[in-house]
């Protein structure tokens, strides 16, 4: 079996943005949607002894994914390789879906009336590609491949260091793992 | 599903074009039909880039045919300023403005037609070209500010600038003043991946910048006080021995003078310049200078610095050599100028600028090393080194914000056309209000443009520009390296713009330039003349797009130690720690700690009206300098200018995160949003650079744009007393300024002055009456050999002179030569030497004396020579 996964290595992220941008170019989002936005909290501590972590987004494509269940219209789906995905000639944009994810990963906008979320870049990664965001990140920050491959670099990541998860106490299951940046030389 | 155009598709062709949106020409994949480009991605074989692309790479298709873009020559039709214009053909557009050039140059000579020239958007050895064809010296960059002074300094004291770091083999790089997490993306990832093998980082910045997060060490120190910690480290490694010995006793000139110099620039002295612990910068110098081979990254502030920016990188340059870092493996290296194909400067067609012109370049009186009095002792050596010279557009050029100057005051001489090509000196150069004004007030001012910009608005032409995926691309590092990147265009231009080279070729043959000095009609025909000789290195293509396809990269092979040969490029052959050229330049030959532009211990007045320091001029995502503000899909990221401030400092001045602010220095002030965050010292204000707001397309009045209102270059001065003696560059870094809340009844000071620090509006000192940050020290050079009894020295030639007879001294014969005839003439009796005897002549008698005893030789007929009496 297959099942996509990403590691976000936060001790590689700059925060450049890049893959929000790059995101909405390949995929030509209209301007009020966002697949993958990048947070801080800004630089802490008392200077100079500071610190300043980046959070790169994006939708969890969760293992127990509540958007999916949740649609009345059997527009959001999960295929058998673990992405989640919206089909739009079915969504009515009611917004359940949205409202049920807890990462905010998915919105519908005005113009267009159905709901719109990443997709892993599914028409890439099916033709052998890695994600746009992954592959245009000049850090290598994003790592994305097959979980259930133990040769993949997500699987030797994700089983070698500490990650976490987010909202991973809401029985998600996301499979989305952040290597977190503990400060230091890594 | 993504909606996004199938690049699988039949007919669809990938084309190796390139990124144009910031210096490091990452590789670019346009999937192409039909001429039209349907998506692009990061190359991932392109070894900058390895796929990677950033924000402002992965918009060159929204680029490419925003709505904004200017796509046709446009006149103006209006007042200057109105932005009424109407569209006309390029031919005539050329045709009238190649009239008014040469009616100006008839009149005020060539030299009156000055360019300007943007960051790496143009191939502006075209624009030499023009310019040398033309007459006029004239022609300038923003390359004061971007590494051109370092390469000239590290030139002269080390024979080429060892820019090109080798770091796979590397222990420890200093990344000096450079952001590559802002400003060098895959620079950042290489980084990364090297510390984990083992390198160590030094990091120098007074911000906590993306790259000082990933530092094994962090010197935060005082904006502008780069110079006392470079001449402070170079303390700690020659008094505590951390010298390469052996590079030194073999390969260094001036290194016992040099330790006398600096024996006063200890870490305790520079702790209080650099607000930093003296013990920290011990262990900077001793981490860089244990780990070799070791290396110290170029980033821009070295060139931003003000006046006393040339002693810190001629430190900096010495720290380099005497740890034995030069041309080594895992050092820092230089290539020299390529024996492979030709170069830039092979390209500029600089022989036919008469040196009359050359001497009237402006600023070159000046600023001397960055202009034709410091550059052609750099090519003279090159030359003889290498056979080639470094590029002399960028490396030679007038001084920018002299010319502005001159077009304002007539001082030196009247400057009456500017041709702007890829910048807007509004917010690229300082004192944007003097800028500005020169701009509205030049007689006549042409500009080749993607954008209407306040440059653009006031200009009486308006040509358009191809940009990235319509044009070839070349990258060799300004033409000063051995290694050559090649790019394609994807498509040929959308409507009617064109390359800048088709634009200076059309300008040079409409002014009369002979058709056979432009034998290239398109950048292809040009770039397939620079690679050609590729194919005599075991390459073969037939076109200049067959060797992109094929080939793309040329990589010579890698010589280390190549001074090994023949020495170093300099005038001794030798590491000139002591530098002669700076010498004969008038500069202190030695790195001379002299203060930053504005700081507390040389103008206390100053400090105490403007408490904070101010720094500015770094690159932050997702812009790079004033581009890419009318590109929503990158302006969403950063909608409002911001300016970062302690908590601590905010808090006292009761500023809150987010409040608009006006930030202030002696030269005017602009307004920005508080960024409150503790990533600078409580002392520091880091305001953005850069800022514009295209969207106010209706504002034209006296500010287009609001150009103004929120860009950093209001701040900072261009006065020759603020700028570096040596290279003329002026400072974005260490200036004072205070900070505080914006009110309602506020409004901005729009007029300028001449110098810009002065209190009154208007010309108050004329630029020829401005002094300089110190003034040039006399030179004379010394005998280097004994001056014998009765004759001359003269510093200018160089020779010992007998002026009565006009014959001069050769310290390696013994003799005295008539430098026209070339006879040579007895030191101490003066008689002519005559070879066909072997014997001495007094040419007034005729009478022959015996070479070694003087005595009168008498005619006898054995004497006699071919029939002829002695």
């Amino acid at each position: 079996m297959t099942r996509y996964a990403m590691v976000m290595d936060q001790r590689r992220c700059i925060g450049c943005q890049s893959c929000t941008v790059a995101c909405r170019t390949w995929n030509e989002l209209p301007m009020d949607i966002i697949y993958n936005p990048v947070v801080t909290e800004g630089v802490l501590g008392e200077w100079p002894n500071v610190h300043r972590t980046f959070t790169p987004l994006i939708c969890m494509h969760c293992d127990n994914p509540p958007c999916t269940i949740c649609c009345p219209c059997k527009a959001s789906q999960q295929d058998e390789d673990g992405i989640v995905w919206v089909e739009s000639e079915k969504c009515m944009g009611c917004k359940v879906c949205v409202n049920s994810c807890p990462y905010g990963a998915r919105d519908v906008n005005g113009h267009e009336g159905f709901v719109r979320k990443c997709t892993f870049c599914m028409d890439r990664v099916r033709e052998g590609d890695q994600p746009y965001c992954v592959a245009t990140c000049h850090q290598k920050a994003r790592i994305f491949g097959d979980l259930d491959d133990p040769a993949s670099d997500v699987s030797k990541l994700v089983n070698s260091l500490k990650t976490n998860r987010i909202f991973e106490e809401l029985g998600t299951d996301p499979q989305v793992y952040y290597i977190p940046d503990l400060g230091g030389v890594h | 599903m993504s909606e996004s155009a199938d690049i699988h598709a039949p007919g669809v062709e990938v084309k190796k074009s390139c990124c144009y949106f910031c210096h490091q020409n990452c590789g670019v994949l346009a999937y192409v039909k039909d001429g039209e480009v349907l998506k692009i991605e990061g190359d991932p074989t392109h070894p900058t880039n390895q796929g990677g692309l950033c924000c402002r790479g992965n918009i060159a298709l929204l680029h490419l045919d925003h709505p904004a873009r200017i796509n046709h020559p446009i006149k103006r039709v209006g007042e200057k300023g109105e932005g009424t214009w109407e569209k006309i053909p390029w031919d005539t557009a050329i045709a009238e403005v190649a009239e008014r050039l040469n009616q100006i140059k008839a009149e005020s000579g060539a030299e009156a037609v000055a360019t300007a020239g943007g960051t790496l958007r143009t191939d502006d050895w075209s624009r030499r070209r023009f310019m040398n064809l033309f007459g006029s010296p004239n022609g300038f960059h923003n390359a004061l500010l971007c590494w051109i002074p370092t390469f000239n300094v590290e030139t002269i004291v080390s024979g080429w600038s060892p820019f090109e770091t080798d770091l796979g083999t590397s222990r420890c790089v200093i990344l000096w003043g450079f952001n590559p997490g802002a400003s060098a993306m895959p620079g950042m990832r290489g980084y990364n991946d090297l510390q984990k093998q083992g390198l160590k980082l030094i990091v120098v910045d007074p911000r906590y910048s993306e790259t000082a997060a990933h530092a094994n060490l962090w010197l935060p120190l005082r904006p502008g006080s780069d110079t006392a910690l470079a001449l402070a480290m170079l303390w700690v490694i020659i008094y505590e021995g951390l010298t390469n010995n052996e590079f030194v006793d073999n390969w260094c000139l001036g290194f016992e003078e040099l330790q006398d110099h600096i024996i006063d620039y200890t870490p305790e002295w520079a702790s209080e310049l650099t607000w930093l612990d003296p013990e920290l910068i011990r262990e900077a110098a001793r981490m860089y200078a244990q780990n070799t081979p070791s290396n110290i990254q170029w980033g821009c502030t070295a060139d931003q610095l003000g006046k006393t920016s040339g002693a810190g990188m001629h430190a900096r340059a010495i720290m380099r050599a005497i740890t034995g870092n030069l041309d080594c493996p895992g050092g820092d290296l230089m290539p020299g100028p390529s024996s492979y194909y030709v170069t830039d400067e092979e390209l500029e067609a600089n022989d036919w600028l008469p040196e009359e012109q050359k001497a009237k370049q402006i600023g070159s009186n000046k600023f001397k090393l960055t202009s034709w009095p410091g550059y052609q002792k750099i090519a003279d050596t090159a030359r003889a080194t290498w056979g080639k010279a470094p590029t002399s557009e960028w490396f030679c050029e007038a001084h920018g914000p002299s010319v502005f100057k001159a077009i304002l005051t007539g001082d030196p001489y009247p400057v009456r056309a500017l041709i702007i090509s890829a910048t807007n000196p509004v917010n690229s150069y300082g004192d944007a209000k003097m800028t500005l004004e020169a701009l509205k007030q030049v007689e006549f001012l042409v500009t080749c443009e993607y954008w209407m910009t306040s440059a653009a608005l006031y200009s009486d032409y308006v040509f358009p520009i191809a940009g990235a995926l319509e044009r070839p691309i070349i990258h060799n590092n300004y033409g000063v390296t051995d290694s050559l990147i090649a790019s394609q265009r994807a498509i040929q231009p959308l409507y009617e713009r064109k390359t800048d080279y088709e634009f200076w070729r059309l300008l040079g043959l409409a002014t009369g330039q002979d058709p056979e000095q432009w034998p290239w009609e398109t950048l292809e025909e040009a770039f397939y003349y620079v690679t050609w000789s590729f194919n005599e290195q075991g390459y073969q293509f037939g076109s200049y797009d067959e060797f992109v396809e094929k080939y793309r990269f040329f990589y010579p092979p890698m010589h280390y130690y190549k001074y090994g040969a023949n020495g170093f490029c300099t005038p001794s052959r030798r590491v000139e720690l002591k530098s002669s050229i700076l010498e004969e330049l008038g500069y202190p030959a030695l790195p001379t700690w002299i203060g930053p532009a504005e700081n507390e211990e040389d103008d206390p007045e100053v400090a105490k009206e403007y408490p904070l320091v101010l720094t500015t001029g770094g690159g932050f995502m997702p812009y790079h300098h004033s581009e890419e503000f009318n590109i929503e899909s990158v302006r969403f990221l950063s909608s409002d200018p911001f300016f970062t401030i302690n908590p601590e400092k905010a808090k006292e001045l009761r500023i809150k995160d987010g409040d608009w602010c006006w930030i202030e220095t002696r030269r005017g002030r602009i307004r920005q949003r508080a960024n409150v965050e503790p990533s600078v010292d409580p002392r520091v204000i880091y305001a953005q650079r850069g800022w514009w707001f295209p969207e106010r397309q209706e504002d034209t009045g006296e500010e287009p744009f609001g150009c103004l209102e929120s860009n950093v270059n209001v701040l900072t001065s261009v006065d020759d007393e603020h700028c570096d003696p040596i290279g003329g560059s002026w400072a974005n870094r260490g200036l004072l300024c205070k900070v505080y809340k914006v009110g309602y009844w506020d409004e901005t000071d729009t007029s300028f002055s001449i110098p810009g620090s002065s209190p009154e509006p208007g010309v108050t000192v004329p630029p020829s009456e401005q002094k300089l940050a110190y003034e040039f020290i006399p030179y004379e050079p010394k005998p280097t050999f004994e001056v014998p009894e009765g004759l001359t020295w003269d510093p200018e030639s160089k020779f010992a002179w007998d002026l009565e007879l006009g014959l001069y001294y050769d310290p390696d014969s013994g003799w005295l030569i008539h430098p026209e005839t070339q006879v040579y003439y007895d030191l101490y009796s003066k008689y002519a030497y005559d070879a066909t005897t072997e014997t001495l002549v007094d040419e007034a008698t005729g009478q022959h004396y015996h070479m070694e005893t003087r005595e009168p030789i008498i005619a006898t007929p054995t004497d006699m020579v071919g029939g002829e009496e002695l």
